[in-house]
């Protein structure tokens, strides 16, 4: 900057004769010395009072307000944060929770399940066991029935077929006991 | 004679002739452009603060990063106890900086061109930290001339060396502003006077050097206001905060 500055006196001396008399610089001229430091005072003193009374206390509420609208905002943040880190882990307390009970209830009603059916299959087993015993009682009967109610139509067919071959007629009860001999010989081919 | 590039310096009256007690305060086109960068800062102000926006519109963010500038500024030079004269620093900043930047514009005047304005700023301030430093400190602040850590050999040297550069702060300060405002804006005619005179052929490699010195004199309008600002902030500093 000075050596521009010395530039242009140079140059502004060589054309313009600068430096001859008071019509070089006209800031050396005391004429209005008085004048300028009369209105530079009254000028900045009328905008210092100005400024520092109205503008800058209103610039500087302003920032203030920002300032501490972030501070706030940014402590509710936290704030929230925290509580929300807080009501995750009750969550995830909770979660857990319901997951063992989860277990838990199902393991319960397993069992339970499980021993009904087995009870429920005991009870069956009883029943069907009793049925089939009951079942081979009436067979067991109905087969000695049916042996005795054989023996009975052999007699007869035996003592007719003798009758009507020889016209004569036995005794009964050397046709039944033949006949008895007869199917207990046999019967055991049957039963 | 329009050609002459120091012409755009000249101060002349607008209006009747004030005088009070024989001392003449007339009106003039400094006083008109102080007046109107004090106007353009309260307006821009009055419009940066208007809305009270979370989310502040364009002007209220410009208006608020030139107050967090201005105090960021002034809490890394002289630190926390300097808070009390932010208004002034502010004010000081912006005042400088429109007063540079309306000189920019064509026909308009440079009020921080003339060693007068900117010595009444650099004094103001220069007795205000002296004063600052005294009420602080009181005697102890006349330590500032004697720098700890120094050969008793060369104290007195020192002493006289740290005085003297004391005593210049004002000059320095107010002479570094006047002097880049009135260089640039000489350059910027002297170039401008060449675009005429060479004409039409030859007129525009001067007019290609107004254009980027156009550029290079808004970064100095700023930059000046920025160092203006910030060496008030050191003086400041070394009145408050007694050590170096």
């Amino acid at each position: 900057m000075k050596s521009l500055f010395c530039l242009a006196m140079a140059i502004g001396a060589i054309n313009q004769d600068l430096f001859a008399a008071e019509a070089g610089m006209p800031q050396l001229d005391p004429k209005y010395w008085a004048s300028q430091t009369f209105w530079l005072i009254l000028v900045f003193t009328a905008l210092y009072i100005l400024i520092s009374n109205f503008y800058l206390p209103k610039i500087k509420s302003n920032l203030d307000n920002r300032e501490n609208k972030i501070k706030e905002d940014l402590e509710n943040a936290n704030k929230f944060k925290k509580q929300s880190e807080v009501k995750l882990k009750e969550y995830e307390i909770i979660l857990e929770n319901a997951k063992k009970e989860v277990i838990k209830i199902n393991n319960e009603s397993k069992n339970i399940l499980t021993k009904d059916i087995q009870s429920k299959k005991e009870l069956m087993e009883k029943e069907i066991e009793k049925e089939i015993l009951k079942a081979q009682k009436e067979i067991s009967e109905l087969k000695k029935n049916s042996i005795s109610s054989i023996q009975d139509i052999s007699k007869n067919i035996a003592s007719n077929i003798i009758e009507n071959i020889s016209g004569d007629k036995l005794n009964e009860s050397s046709i039944k006991a033949t006949v008895e001999e007869v199917s207990k010989k046999n019967i055991n081919k049957y039963l | 004679m329009a050609s002459n590039p120091m012409q755009q310096f000249t101060v002349h009256r607008i209006g009747p002739e004030i005088k009070i007690a024989g001392i003449d305060l007339s009106f003039t086109n400094a006083s008109l452009f102080m007046v109107i960068s004090a106007s353009i800062i309260l307006l821009f102000l009055f419009l940066a603060s208007k809305e009270k926006k979370l989310i502040p519109s364009k002007i209220q963010l410009i208006g608020e990063m030139s107050y967090t500038f201005v105090a960021k500024m002034i809490s890394d030079t002289a630190g926390s106890k300097a808070k009390p004269y932010f208004p002034f620093i502010f004010c000081l900043f912006m005042f400088v900086l429109f007063c540079n930047m309306v000189g920019m514009l064509p026909y308009s005047f440079t009020v921080t061109s003339h060693i007068i304005v900117t010595l009444i700023m650099a004094l103001f301030i220069f007795v205000a930290v002296t004063i600052i430093g005294f009420i602080k400190h009181g005697f102890k602040y006349l330590s500032i001339f004697i720098p700890s850590g120094v050969p008793a050999v060369l104290l007195p040297l020192i002493t006289i060396i740290e005085i003297i550069s004391y005593l210049s702060r004002p000059v320095s300060l107010s002479v570094r502003l006047f002097a880049n405002m009135m260089a640039g804006h000489t350059m910027l005619k002297v170039f401008g006077g060449f675009v005429v005179s060479l004409g039409i052929l030859g007129g525009w490699l001067p007019l290609s050097f107004s254009v980027a010195l156009t550029g290079l004199e808004i970064l100095v309008a700023f930059l000046q206001a920025y160092v203006f600002a910030i060496l008030t902030c050191i003086y400041l500093n070394d009145a408050l905060n007694l050590h170096h």
